[in-house]
């Protein structure tokens, strides 16, 4: 029994973290209608910022170099639409694509040159977790349910209460018309990237302080991401919230029964299904 | 257009003064396609510096009929495509006879067709998988076959009363190889393996298959893990609370190991190919190791890294620099020469025997494990 919870919770945990990606995905995509391949190297660079201002030469406590941590994958997240997407705005999707995948190719590679291929922690000392209900759950494993709690609510108020929000939504919905109306197109633009690197880099500092840090640990997580993003609709993002926790828990449930050998592929499994059926529910509206 | 002409001479010029083939040969090429980037460079460094050492060592003896052996590095970034692509840089362009080849037995199968079908000699000094030198009659290992390790941990598993144990593998051809030979023999000795749990490299969460190895609280579990995803898995099982007796490989019997994962490998034992560090061979192997890099921390396959070079460059002396004459000097250089790593004559399938012990971790330190 306690085998079992402990596998919901587990997939639980992994849920948030698919989720945390697949909105920052997913935002991206309704705004500019296309998907940033190299979104998993903002939750990896933003993993390692913190790892950058933890270690020598600047020695930040975790709260402190959370800030710039943030701030530098946020500025990351801006560059990257200014300098690569940005100026092929209106070409076809293809090449929107292809210079998304370029983008997180330089990237990861930049992050290997930096830092080295080899595996790295932010170096706390491991504890023990604590027994709730027969499951072990630890201080981290904490920190990111509560985080991501947090993310959503903040996400949820900027987007429904906000001017900002409601630009976005928008813009997200018709940019055309949204400009016409007299929306700040750019501003809400600017704004989505923003929010996606945010989320993507409390994403990747969460996963990196339950795991490790490694230069490919965004891409295995992005393609998870992108699935949940189909599972609740592109574009749609609490659809993608609740994506990535089916995936989270279908993953860890379905090793129960089959070999863990395929644990990966069970996401891919639920993404090839869903494109093949296309069902309605989930791919009726968007927010 | 005269810019053009100007351009095409300097280029035509620059790649004459380039190209290998318009200076004589002044030393004798060694290739190395070893991971000096990508999941497994946590290894290659080590045997780079093993390797560097033994050229030095041949070097400094005045090299091979006078000339002196040059180790030609490839990164072969830890993937099999690319172990491929640096295996034919290395055949193809600097026209060696006789490669280092890549680390991983999945990595090394995938270039040993190559090398066997540019018949150019390669030897492996860590791969185990049993199907390792399959390729041909090109390819060598100084390493011993998990044939013998898969018997040494069923055997230690015996001995230790565990009769009942679920194993986890990493899911490649060393993992799945090793497997096999240890359920083989487990069952024969009348153990019962009680679940299989093969896991895929370089991932950052091992939780799920960790609950699903320990479901019902097991004593013992066999884990034939790397060093990488051993740490991680330690780590999570460590937090997760699991009390059990957790049975490896070689592969991971290094100290990186415990830098990573501290005081959760504590007490984790494993089996792995020994040889004796009280002989001649091996002292001086650590005083040449401590005076070149200032400590005594060998990484883990550093001496079998040494005894390959030091094997090469025999075989280049006695059969000539060119791939079938080291072929056939390896048979007879090896035979019954004693290197830091023991006897390394080499059997019919161009592989070496070796005797078995079993290693632990006690306050942070790898030692011979003494029930």
């Amino acid at each position: 029994m306690s085998f079992l919870l402990q596998s919901i919770f587990n997939g639980l945990l992994a849920g948030c973290i698919y989720a945390l990606f697949a909105m920052g995905l997913t935002l991206i995509y309704g705004v500019l209608n296309f998907v940033n391949f190299a979104h998993g190297e903002l939750i990896m660079w933003g993993a390692y910022f913190l790892y950058l201002f933890m270690g020598t030469p600047f020695g930040f406590p975790l709260p402190i170099a959370l800030i710039p941590a943030l701030f530098f994958t946020i500025l990351l997240g801006i560059g990257m639409d200014r300098f690569a997407f940005k100026p092929i705005r209106q070409a076809n999707r293809l090449t929107l694509l292809i210079a998304a995948l370029g983008l997180s190719f330089l990237l990861r590679n930049g992050a290997q040159l930096f830092w080295g291929a080899e595996l790295r922690t932010y170096g706390f000392e491991i504890k023990r977790g604590w027994r709730i209900l027969n499951m072990s759950i630890t201080i981290n494993q904490m920190a990111i349910i509560i985080t991501t709690l947090i993310c959503i609510v903040i996400v949820y108020l900027l987007f429904h209460r906000s001017k900002l929000g409601k630009s976005m939504r928008a813009v997200s919905d018709n940019l055309e018309l949204a400009r016409v109306s007299g929306i700040n197109t750019k501003k809400a633009i600017q704004f989505a990237w923003i929010l996606s690197s945010a989320l993507a880099c409390v994403g990747g500092i969460l996963l990196a302080l339950d795991t490790n840090l490694q230069p490919g640990m965004g891409l295995i997580n992005l393609v998870k991401a992108f699935a949940a993003t189909l599972l609740g609709g592109v574009g749609n993002l609490w659809g993608a919230l609740l994506g990535g926790i089916i995936i989270g828990l279908a993953e860890n449930l379905g090793v129960l029964v089959i070999s863990t050998g395929y644990k990966d592929a069970i996401a891919f499994g639920i993404m090839v299904i869903l494109l093949l059926l296309r069902p309605p529910i989930l791919y009726g509206t968007q927010e | 257009m005269k810019k053009i002409y100007y351009s095409l001479f300097i280029l035509i010029g620059v790649s004459l003064i380039l190209s290998p083939t318009a200076k004589a040969q002044e030393t004798y090429k060694v290739g190395a396609a070893i991971a000096l980037s990508g999941s497994i460079a946590v290894y290659g460094e080590g045997f780079k510096k093993a390797i560097d050492l033994a050229a030095e060592e041949i070097n400094g003896k005045g090299g091979m009929k006078g000339k002196k052996i040059e180790i030609v590095y490839e990164d072969n970034k830890s993937t099999p495509k690319d172990c491929v692509t640096a295996v034919r840089k290395l055949i193809t362009v600097d026209k060696v006879p006789v490669i280092i080849g890549p680390a991983a037995s999945s990595n090394f199968m995938a270039t040993a067709p190559v090398a066997q079908e540019s018949k150019v000699v390669m030897l492996s000094a860590q791969g185990a998988a049993p199907a390792l030198t399959k390729a041909g009659e090109y390819i060598f290992r100084v390493f011993p076959s998990d044939v013998l390790q898969g018997k040494g941990i069923s055997d230690l598993c015996l001995q230790l009363k565990y009769m009942e144990v679920p194993i986890m593998y990493v899911n490649n051809d060393w993992g799945l190889g090793l497997k096999n030979v240890f359920v083989e023999n487990f069952k024969k000795a009348g153990g019962k393996v009680t679940d299989e749990i093969p896991y895929d490299e370089k991932k950052t969460d091992y939780r799920t298959e960790l609950i699903r190895a320990t479901k019902g609280n097991p004593k013992a579990v066999v884990n034939l893990t790397y060093i990488v995803e051993g740490s991680v898995m330690f780590k999570q099982a460590y937090e997760m609370g699991i009390n059990t007796q957790w049975i490896c490989g070689s592969a991971a019997k290094a100290p990186k190991l415990v830098e990573l994962a501290g005081k959760t490998v504590e007490g984790i034992i494993g089996t792995y190919p020994v040889f004796s560090q009280e002989t001649k061979e091996y002292q001086a192997f650590r005083a040449l190791w401590t005076k070149k890099y200032g400590d005594a921390k060998i990484p883990i396959f550093g001496e079998y890294n040494y005894d390959m070079v030091i094997l090469i460059g025999k075989a280049i002396e006695k059969g000539g620099y060119t791939s079938d004459g080291i072929r056939k000097a390896l048979f007879e250089v090896a035979k019954g020469y004693r290197g830091v790593t023991g006897d390394k004559t080499f059997d019919q399938d161009r592989g070496v025997g070796s005797e078995y012990g079993v290693w632990t971790v006690k306050d942070g330190q790898i030692i011979d494990y003494k029930k």
